[in-house]
């Protein structure tokens, strides 16, 4: 701070970058605020699906058991088959307050459901069971993942705004208002100064013109003394007379 | 001795050639878990339980080596233990009881086969898909390695058939179903195995075998065409309404299709063969199903189970009835029915033991008794005849 010259400029200057930090760290803070609601509303659905995800999860696994209680142990038929997606993952962009947040979407590729016939001898509608399970079991997935991956963004953006928030606050705020009194008190001594130094010369002054009006004064009263008729003082004989 | 001619299964000379065998089956008779093991077991809290409770029954061997017991260790392990006792039956039978025998395990190799060709298509290890494998259905190790190693062109398939399958016992069926597929799509073998579904490719192999086995059993004469030849009526019929109700909502009950291809998968054989099945055919909806399985007593009462919609499926009403109808065979004597039954029994006993153990691990304890126990004095059947007496 002291690197900062004490001058009308600087503060003009100073004054500003002060206002601007003011007004950045309300923007900031307002942000964090919304970015804290945000993520609040995320961690409660997560919990939320969480808990429905449990149930799910449950009962699509036990649907499974059921359908090879039915139609035998089919796994290997199913890994075997020719595995084309009937199901993708699409990424999409929420934007809060100024956070890109990835969103997960679950869309269907119209691609042709495999192993239609699976079960056929038997069982077969436990397993168009475990895939109508499993097709909501997994839309969850993706659902949590979505809100997951969101959250954790947002966990990371809101401390990045938040450390902003308080280095604004605590750290460049005080800062430059410390330069500011500096500066304050800088101009403020320069001022001083100024005042004693014109003090100071306005006194010398008035002594210089309080001594030379006496000197003036005196300086008349010798003026009037010898203003007196000099030629009365003159004697003619007090001079001897040159001889050549 | 000379191979035993005319009908088999009967007083006079089926205990020379097969008592000895039928005395070892009806011992193992003891081997099925009773009512109370069943009742301890679905009273366990954890698998440890469970270990510690079959620990107990016949199946102490089994789970001795298993330091955490999983439903699928378990079920391979009493899958292994069911092939070490039918093949030491095998071993011991003479024919024809010989050639009954492997008809069973038919059923397994055109499992096993498809699991192959489907898994040699996606390029997979051989030695993965043979762990995978049903052990029931083995053939020649050299024959089944041999099977994924085929260009997968015209040719390599061509070859496939004409040098490893046709060697292999189902090969036969094969050849019945590649000739009425190419013959149907006009097209090369390889369209054939690529293009269809490897479950309508297995339905079909299973419906040849299931006709193919009737025809032998009909050929054997005597108790066992009578009894053997009812169940697998019944398995005929069976997968037929099955078949016909699983295709809802897929491209097989496509008009189109029903007649084209859906009723090639019917069996020719069966108590619904050939005018309930020509009725399937034109089947399209449930209510239709309904309709005409109404029409034969015998599955009406089933149908009533599935369309009375409560949790009970259809597929529990079918293994009740198919227990009902195994364990009646299994009581009966001189035929070759027993052996059958025996395995088919065992295979639902394995399917409960997974179901249990599958309910205690998800803690699922309201569904833990929904499975059909086997040889059990509880039998819905068994009940209302001792209720009646």
């Amino acid at each position: 701070m002291s690197e900062v010259p004490p001058t009308r400029m600087n503060q003009q200057v100073f004054k500003g970058k002060k206002k601007a930090a003011e007004s950045g760290h309300k923007l900031l803070k307002k942000k964090a605020d919304a970015l804290k609601v945000k993520f609040r509303d995320y961690a409660k659905m997560i919990a939320e699906t969480k808990g429905t995800m449990s149930t799910d999860a449950t009962t699509a696994f036990f649907s499974l058991t059921q359908a090879e209680y039915a139609a035998g142990n089919f796994k290997q038929k199913v890994a075997e088959g020719t595995l084309t997606a009937r199901v993708r993952v699409g990424a999409g962009i929420d934007n809060v307050a100024g956070v890109k947040l990835p969103v997960f979407t679950i869309y269907e590729t119209g691609g042709p459901a495999d192993n239609q016939s699976l079960g056929l001898i038997g069982g077969g509608k436990k397993v168009v069971q475990v895939r109508e399970r499993f097709t909501v079991f997994l839309s969850q997935l993706i659902k949590l993942a979505s809100l997951q991956t969101s959250f954790v963004t947002l966990d990371e953006a809101m401390k990045v705004t938040n450390r902003r928030v308080n280095a604004l606050e605590n750290v460049t705020i005080p800062k430059i208002q410390n330069v500011l009194d500096y500066i304050d008190r800088e101009l403020d001594e320069l001022e001083r100064e100024d005042f004693t130094r014109l003090k100071l010369v306005q006194g010398k002054k008035e002594e210089v013109t309080v001594n030379v009006s006496d000197a003036t004064n005196k300086m008349s009263k010798l003026d009037i003394n010898q203003d007196k008729d000099i030629t009365a003082t003159f004697d003619a004989q007090d001079d001897e007379d040159v001889v050549f | 001795m000379s191979t035993p001619k005319g009908p088999h299964g009967g007083l006079s000379d089926f205990n020379i050639h097969h008592g000895f065998i039928e005395a070892l089956i009806r011992g193992m008779r003891c081997s099925f878990l009773k009512d109370a093991d069943y009742h301890h077991i679905t009273q366990c809290e954890n698998l440890e339980d469970v270990k510690l409770n079959l620990s107990e029954t016949d199946y102490a061997d089994a789970v001795a080596d298993m330091t955490v017991l999983t439903p699928s260790d378990l079920q391979a392990a009493a899958i292994k233990k069911l092939v070490t006792e039918f093949k030491y039956v095998r071993t011991q039978a003479v024919e024809p009881l010989a050639t009954f025998l492997d008809f069973i395990t038919y059923e397994y190799m055109i499992e096993n086969i498809m699991l192959l060709l489907k898994g040699a298509l996606s390029g997979r290890d051989i030695n993965e898909l043979l762990a995978q494998c049903h052990p029931l259905g083995m053939f020649k190790d050299s024959t089944m390695r041999s099977i994924p190693t085929f260009e997968p062109n015209a040719k390599g398939f061509a070859d496939l058939y004409q040098t490893v399958l046709v060697d292999t016992p189902v090969g036969p069926y094969f050849a019945m179903f590649l000739q009425e597929s190419s013959n149907a799509m006009g097209g090369e073998v390889r369209n054939v195995i690529e293009e269809v579904e490897i479950e309508i490719i297995k339905s079909s192999l299973i419906k040849y075998w299931i006709e193919d086995f009737t025809q032998y059993v009909e050929k054997l004469g005597g108790e066992t065409a009578e009894i053997m030849g009812d169940l697998l009526k019944v398995r005929a019929d069976t997968n037929a309404i099955n078949i016909t109700l699983n295709s809802f909502g897929t491209p097989l009950n496509e008009p189109a299709m029903r007649a084209s291809d859906r009723k090639r998968l019917y069996p020719a054989v069966g108590h619904l063969y050939p005018s309930g099945t020509s009725m399937l055919t034109d089947v399209a909806t449930e209510e239709e199903l309904g309709r005409v399985l109404s029409l034969f007593p015998q599955y009406a009462s089933i149908w009533g189970v599935h369309a009375a919609g409560s949790d009970k499926s259809i597929d529990d009403a079918f293994y009740e009835r198919d227990v009902m109808s195994l364990e009646l065979a299994f009581e009966s004597q001189m035929h070759f029915g027993v052996f059958y039954a025996y395995v088919k029994l065992k295979e639902q006993e394995i399917r409960n033991l997974v179901w249990i153990t599958e309910c205690i691990l998800q803690a699922q304890k309201d569904e833990i008794n929904k499975f059909v126990p086997v040889f059990s004095f509880h039998a819905p059947w068994r009940a209302s005849a001792s209720k009646a007496r």
